[in-house]
Parts: structure tokens; C-alpha cells; sequence
């Protein structure tokens, strides 16, 4: 009995602090976001470098976003039109995933990878969903790599592709992330 | 008791953690900076109606323009307000660098062949080192390809050849609204008629509204800085409008321009939009990606 008061304090305590509790943050700059659409005549890509992160370590929660603008297709012209005509990079210039690793408590820092889930928000085009991905956590060289794939519905996004280029593009995007987080 | 602590982890677990997620993204964007870039198409194509915008093809990239510049509408059914004169321009330009092209290009209307360069000189951005504005110098030489009679009569290949430089000040306004302002400069070896002036200086306004994200109205007008003669011309005046498809630009539009050429349509329009002189225009341009 008293040890189940105790143990309601301690997480009301790490809970309630964890966002000021400096060390216990994790960040990067510089992670890196690629995204897949593949179709019988045209396969599509991008990459960004320049996705940020937050991961607390206590709470296992995170935000991570991109700057639309800074992905970078092999045709110029695909450029232009994923901002242009796609993404409204102006309206919507950022693409965010906020949420939280599903049992991070349970994550040992032991150097191997593990399996895990995260849940949250994803928001894309000004257009927020529930999004569940699956992943993996390895504690490295005093970061936290994560890594994760997942796929996301244009038209969950309310992103529209037009009836001439249907063809060309895939209504789902297959998108793979990897970051890696350092003491903040 | 065991159910209340439970209750209560819960509680705070719920209230925490939507502020949290929330708290952390606001974190976040206090700590990163929105990275420097380049504003990108301020214009759906390399050019406005007529004249140049500030864009050039990118990298390895080969633009390809099929332009037709139709009769008079004035000229009535029996022509089909013009279709039936149909002139075009056929031009290639290369992106030899993302600020770099060159490109050449054949016209029907007097045989016209050119030669050009046009270069990026400044690049609007937005983030930390942000800066307002886009500069692209564009230079053309043309040739006036069209025998002449007799053919004894001494006719040097100098006289066949004028000459425009521009510089393209543009802005993207807003995601609807860019402007451009291009001052030009045209020089003609050889004048028709004598008094006529060789050098000619002219001012130049242009801009786009887009309307949807594949679709903008365009326009240009071009201001006689120095008059070649009395009032033989009057100013180049265009409206259009582009229409994106995939790869495709097409750009429909009315202009009392007869070439299609820098010197034509800056120099020497030819209709007056009071008297309903104009030509219809039909642009179609296709990029090839030749080097990735």
C-alpha cells in the first residue's frame, strides 16, 4: 500500500518535471526523412536532412517536424510541384509527428535494438491524423537512434492528385525516417 | 486505495501528455531556426507572355518551346480571326547550371534565328539570411534570316543582326501574387527607315496571379524609355495565362506582338490593342530531364 502511494508520487513527479529536466532531452537537427511513391511508370523520391527532433527520455514522448521545402527530388520540376501543387508548401511549411513511444520505460539502454511502437499525431498539408508506426530504439555511443518506415495516405492529407498524373503517382507514400538524438 | 493511485497516475498521465506533445513541438521550434531557401517558382515558366521572367531551367534540364503567334484577330471569320496565319518559334534552352542557360531558337516571322544566355544573378530567399529579391540577366542576339531582293544588292550579315539585353527584377509577392520589372535594352544594326533609332532603351512590367495551383494569369507591359520615331508603334501589351499539366506548360494569350523574338515584341509591335489588332498566342512547353 505504501509502496503504490510512493510509486503514484514518483511518476507524478517525473511527469511533472520531465520537460524541465535539461539532460534528460534528446535532440537532432539533422535527421533524415525519405519518401517512396512508386507506380509502373514513374517512381518518385525525396529526401530531407534537416528533420528536427525532441525526444524526452523520461516519458518517451517526441515531436519531430521537417521543413517541407527542404526536400529534394532528382528532377527540379518534381521540386517545384510537390511545394507548388501538392503540398502548398507556403500555406503548410512544416509537416510534423508529435506523440509518444508505446511502453518506453520498459526500453532497456542496453546498445541492442528494439522493437517498438509510436503513436501520435501526424500532420501534414495542415491535415492532422492519428498515426501508429512501428520502429526500433537502440541507445548508442550516448544517443538514441531511432529509426522507423510507414506509409501515408494522400488523401488522408486531403492532398490531391489530379487525373492526369494519377498514373504517375502513388495515392499511398511509403516514408522512412531515421534519426539520431543526442543529449540536449 | 490501489485504484485511486491508479486513477490518479492516469489523470495526470492524460493531462500531461496531450500538453506535453504540444509543449515539446513549441520546444522545439524555439530551438530550430527556419533553414535559408531559395524561392522557388515565382513564374510557371522561363517566360512571363513574352518577355523572360527571373526563371531558368534547372540543372541539366533541356526546355523545350513550341509557340504559335496566330494572324490578327481583327481579320475576321474568314481567316478564323487569325488562326489561319499561324507563325511559330521553336526554341531549346539548357540549364547548364541551376542559374546558368543557354539556349537557341528559330521564328517563323522573318526567319528569325537566336542565339542566348541567360544567367541568375541574384536569388530571392526566405529564413535567417533572407533576401527580397530575384535578378536574372538575359541577352539575345537575333538574325534576320530573309532573302533579299534583288539578290545583287550588297547585304552584309552585320546588318542582319540586332541585339537585347534585359535584366529581370522579380519578386514572388505572396504565393498568388510575383512581379517583375525588366528593363531592356535593344540595339538594331539596321533600321528600316532612316531617323530611325538604332538604340532603343524601354521599361518593362510584368507579373502573375495564380488563381489554383496549376493555373495563373499573366501580363506584361513594356514603356518606351527613348522613341524610335514619332509614334509608329505603340507599346508591347500581353495578357495570358499558364496552364500546368505533369511536365507541360501551356500559355495562352493575346498581344499586339506580331515575333516572338525580344526585339519584335519590344522594338516593333505591330497592333494596337484600341484598333483590336492582336494576336492570339498558343505556348507549349515540355522539360526533359537529359542529365540527373
Amino acid at each position: 500500500m505504501k509502496n503504490s502511494i510512493f510509486d503514484a508520487l514518483l511518476v507524478l513527479l517525473f511527469v511533472g518535471f520531465a520537460s524541465d529536466a535539461g539532460a534528460q532531452q534528446f535532440m537532432t537537427r539533422e535527421g533524415h526523412v525519405h519518401f517512396f511513391s512508386s507506380t509502373p511508370i514513374e517512381d518518385i523520391e525525396a529526401d530531407n536532412r534537416q528533420m528536427s527532433g525532441l525526444l524526452d527520455a523520461l516519458t518517451g514522448e517526441f515531436a519531430f517536424q521537417v521543413q517541407m521545402r527542404a526536400f529534394h527530388f532528382e528532377k527540379a520540376l518534381m521540386e517545384e510541384h510537390f511545394n507548388e501543387s501538392y503540398v502548398e508548401s507556403e500555406a503548410f511549411p512544416k509537416a510534423t509527428f508529435t506523440g509518444r513511444i508505446v511502453s518506453w520505460e520498459r526500453i532497456p539502454n542496453d546498445g541492442q535494438r528494439h522493437d517498438v511502437v509510436a503513436e501520435g499525431e501526424f500532420d501534414i498539408h495542415g491535415v492532422t491524423q492519428p498515426q501508429r508506426i512501428e520502429g526500433t530504439v537502440q541507445w548508442m555511443d550516448g544517443a538514441w537512434k531511432l529509426k522507423a518506415n510507414f506509409e501515408a495516405t494522400l488523401a488522408d492529407h486531403n492532398i490531391v492528385i489530379p487525373t492526369v498524373v494519377k498514373d504517375n503517382i502513388s495515392p499511398i507514400i511509403a516514408i522512412d525516417v531515421e534519426a539520431q538524438l543526442l543529449p540536449r | 486505495m490501489k485504484r485511486l493511485n491508479r486513477w490518479l497516475v492516469g489523470l495526470v498521465w492524460i493531462g500531461t501528455s496531450a500538453m506535453h506533445a504540444q509543449g515539446l513541438l513549441d520546444e522545439l521550434n524555439a530551438v530550430t531556426e527556419a533553414p535559408t531557401l531559395p524561392v522557388r517558382a515565382t513564374f510557371k515558366d522561363t517566360r512571363i507572355v513574352n518577355v523572360q521572367s527571373n526563371e531558368t531551367p534547372a540543372e541539366g534540364v533541356l526546355h523545350f518551346v513550341i509557340a504559335h503567334r496566330f494572324g490578327t484577330l481583327s481579320s475576321g471569320a474568314y481567316d478564323l480571326w487569325g488562326l489561319d496565319n499561324a507563325q511559330m518559334r521553336m526554341a531549346f534552352d539548357y540549364g547548364i547550371t541551376d542559374g546558368l542557360a543557354v539556349g537557341v531558337a528559330r521564328n517563323t516571322y522573318q526567319k528569325t534565328y537566336e542565339a542566348n544566355v541567360k544567367a541568375r544573378l541574384l536569388r530571392q530567399k526566405t529564413g535567417p539570411e533572407a533576401f527580397p529579391l530575384s535578378v536574372t540577366w538575359y541577352s539575345v542576339a537575333m538574325a534576320n534570316g530573309s532573302r533579299v531582293a534583288p539578290e545583287s544588292t550588297p547585304y552584309p550579315f552585320t546588318r542582319r543582326l540586332s541585339y537585347v539585353h534585359q535584366a529581370v527584377v522579380a519578386r514572388k509577392m505572396s504565393e498568388r501574387w510575383s512581379l517583375a520589372l525588366v528593363p531592356s535594352f535593344v540595339h538594331r544594326n539596321f533600321v528600316q527607315e532612316s531617323g530611325e533609332a538604332h538604340d532603343l532603351a524601354l521599361l518593362g512590367v510584368g507579373g502573375r496571379c495564380k488563381l489554383a495551383p496549376r493555373f495563373s494569369v499573366n501580363g506584361e507591359y513594356h514603356h518606351f524609355l527613348t522613341q524610335s520615331f514619332g509614334d509608329a508603334f505603340s507599346p508591347s501589351l500581353s495578357l495570358g495565362v499558364d496552364i500546368e499539366t505533369g511536365g507541360h506548360v501551356f500559355q495562352l494569350h493575346i498581344t499586339n506582338a506580331r515575333g516572338m523574338f525580344e526585339r519584335s515584341f519590344l522594338a516593333e509591335p505591330a497592333g494596337s490593342w484600341a484598333n483590336g489588332d492582336l494576336y492570339f498566342g498558343f505556348n507549349l512547353s515540355r522539360v526533359f530531364t537529359v542529365k540527373s
